[in-house]
């Protein structure tokens, strides 16, 4: 049989017609993790009871696979008689999982700050909402950038997963291309090379990103 | 009768041993990869570190379940035929592979150039600064590191299920399909990568406070 | 009680402690205005402490402590008004490394004093050139020196126009190369009768602007004279031994 070029070629416009869903589903999921992390980083920093019990919340998400997650979510919710799309809960599985790695991200964004900045906000007599919005969020934003841009590739790449749950997204549409045609080589092989070359573009981007922000940081 | 939440844990457990065989199996391309190939991205420039990198690009930068899939339809098409498990272990090991790749390189690049420069002082000839001198500090700084690939390995592993091996999410699916119980279920399951991968962190986290320490061994060297 | 209504710090039987740790023991301390005191003492001695309790960054247990005529720590509201009377500059700058060298000297100057971006640009623009560095206004701190960044801190300290300014080792982060820099800056505001408080061991910075000299060790305030009593025959044991240290290298 071999690999059929002309056949593989012919299935790139069904597959690539997915990618607004693929990419979308990647942005919303990302922005999704982020306020979650964030709410959990927040939340951890009342520390006390509260504190260790996000930490632990955080430890588990991270110990466990995004693939029990989704099914979790999947069988789980409509026994409670939650009925949500196969997208939305594809969506809530990828936030969910990555806000543990999020959460880490914000952390670290937010602890590498040295505090004199604060104490330099205070003696100018900033308010503490000057502060923060003036001196502490953007050097927040600067500092996370890069690492939720690689997080953000990361997403999407698990976006194949929804796959499982029957989201049309760009595996999904290669897989209903190969059950009709009985050929699973080329349009898999189209949506793994799609996908491969989007993580490259992005992370590259991300990179350049990460590039400007050293080049005007440096203290 | 309903199975008790012990029982389903127990039935979910009975995946364990394939769970663990494929993570074990998976190292055993991902520590060469990560060895060879992080390496070879130090030392090569030019044309050949292009192709090194193409190679972990390709591996690292993939969506790893779509490799999965490709690899396991796509092998015998071209008339190679491995086991469900090969190609699994083979797809998920390169995959961290690739990641703990450039581990080695990074911790590589981070060792001062003294040291290097003390090691030809002496008269140790490339390879020998290589595997004496800077090998051993880059793989103990970058162990964390790789204990989290480890866990990303172990959590990967989820997808074999999807390739009929019988792991602990094959086995949490196949009991859904006698017993109506997905809370319980799906929370087994949850709790049971839980209960592999939780240590390993804890394990990493005391390793991370021992590496971080300072005046760590590589002024001593 | 007159000196005291002209004191613009006035402290007394201020106490601190970090659980058991007793860190300002007993300080009674007044500041007059256009004074300049210099604060030394082996480190660990309280003297960073007591600064930052000056204006309300740090807190105290017991005692008093008069700011500019408030009483800290009594009303948030009055206590911040104080605190606006007072400059500081930290150790290691502190600048904001996002902001420009105008920005981090308008941040304050737009969202406390409420001047529009042009008032508070001319105001910052003058106080660069007071310190000398007005040509890098459009550069951001991660491009200055150690000592030019220093130099901006100051004049981003001065653009509120402060009645106090506060200085807590100002050039102890600095290459020696970089210290004359920022001295020369100090010196200058010190003979312009700007009221300071200067945590420092340049004793040659203390010789030619300090009015008195404060020694502080292991919590207590153990010398407090005028500086020619301090540096002379007559001063206290334990300051002619921290000098003789100070003073080696």
């Amino acid at each position: 049989m071999g690999f059929d070029l002309a056949f593989a070629l012919s299935s790139v416009p069904t597959i690539l017609g997915a990618i607004g869903t693929t990419l979308g589903v990647a942005f919303v999921s990302c922005l999704g993790a982020a306020a979650l992390g964030f709410l959990f980083d927040m939340l951890r920093r009342i520390g006390g009871v509260v504190g260790l019990a996000i930490g632990f919340v955080i430890d588990f998400i991270r110990s466990t696979p995004v693939l029990a997650w989704l099914y979790f979510l999947y069988f789980v919710l409509p026994f409670y008689g939650i009925r949500l799309g196969s997208l939305t809960v594809g969506v809530l599985g990828l936030s969910l999982y990555y806000s543990g790695y999020l959460a880490e991200v914000f952390k670290a964004g937010i602890d590498a700050i040295p505090k004199g900045q604060s104490e330099a906000a205070r003696a100018l007599s900033l308010s503490r909402r000057d502060a923060l919005i003036y001196v502490i969020a953007p050097q927040m934003l600067r500092n996370i950038a890069a690492p939720l841009g690689n997080y953000f590739v990361s997403i999407l790449k698990a976006t194949p997963y929804l796959a499982v749950l029957a989201v049309p997204e760009m595996l999904g549409r290669a897989f209903d291309i190969a059950s009709e045609t009985y050929r699973y080589t080329e349009p898999l092989v189209v949506a793994g090379l799609i996908f491969l070359v989007l993580a490259l573009v992005i992370s590259h981007g991300v990179k350049r990103l990460e590039r400007r922000l050293l080049a005007v940081g440096a203290r | 009768m309903p199975m008790s939440l012990f029982e389903i844990w127990l039935g979910i457990l009975q995946g364990l041993g394939t769970t663990l065989t494929v993570t074990a199996y998976g190292l055993v391309f991902a520590v060469p990869f990560a060895l060879v190939f992080g390496v070879a991205q130090y030392l090569t420039r030019g044309v050949a570190r292009l192709l090194v990198t193409g190679v972990i690009e390709f591996w690292r930068s993939s969506a790893v379940i779509i490799l999965l899939f490709v690899f396991y339809y796509a092998l015998p098409v071209v008339g190679v035929t491995l086991s469900a498990l090969t190609v699994s272990a083979m797809v998920l090991g390169l995959n961290a592979g690739g990641y703990a790749s450039q581990a080695v390189r990074a911790g590589l690049q981070a060792i001062p150039a003294g040291q290097k420069e003390a090691g030809a002082a002496l008269g140790l000839s490339r390879p020998a600064i290589l595997f004496l001198i800077e090998l051993p500090q880059a793989l103990i700084a970058m162990s964390p590191t790789f204990v989290n690939t480890l866990i990303q390995l172990v959590k990967a592993t989820a997808l074999v299920s999807l390739v009929t091996l019988t792991d602990m999410t094959f086995r949490a699916k196949e009991i859904a399909q006698v017993e109506y119980n997905p809370v319980a279920i799906y929370t087994a399951l949850l709790l049971a990568f839980f209960v592999v991968c939780y240590p390993i962190a804890l394990a990493g986290r005391w390793l991370e406070a021992r590496v971080a320490a300072p005046g760590s061994r590589s002024s001593g060297v | 009680m007159s000196t005291q209504s002209q004191s613009i710090v006035d402290i007394q039987g201020l106490n601190k402690w970090y659980g058991a740790l007793h860190v300002l023991n007993d300080i009674d301390l007044a500041v007059a205005s256009g004074a300049c005191v210099v604060v030394c003492g082996p480190s660990g001695s309280g003297k960073s402490t007591l600064i930052r309790c000056i204006n309300g960054l740090g807190s105290y247990q017991t005692g008093t402590l008069r700011l500019a005529g408030t009483t800290l720590g009594l009303n948030a509201s009055e206590t911040a008004a104080a605190r606006r009377q007072t400059g500081m500059v930290f150790q290691s700058f502190n600048l904001f490394p996002h902001l420009t060298v105008l920005s981090n000297c308008t941040l304050a100057l737009r969202r406390v004093a409420g001047q529009s971006r042009a008032e508070a640009e001319d105001i910052a623009m003058a106080h660069l050139e007071k310190v000398r560095i007005p040509e890098k206004a459009k550069s951001y701190p991660g491009q200055l020196s150690g000592g030019q960044q220093q130099r901006v801190a100051i004049a981003r300290a001065l653009c509120l126009n402060p009645r106090l300014m506060l200085f807590d080792e100002p050039t102890s982060a600095l290459d020696p190369e970089m210290i004359k820099e920022v001295l020369d800056v100090m010196v200058a505001l010190a003979r312009d009768g700007m009221t300071m408080i200067c945590v420092t061991h340049e004793m040659g910075f203390a010789r030619e602007v300090a009015d008195q000299v404060v020694f502080m060790d292991g919590g207590s305030i153990v010398d407090h004279a005028p500086v020619r009593d301090f540096f002379g025959p007559s001063g206290h044991p334990r300051s002619r031994l921290f000098l003789n240290t100070v003073l080696k290298h």
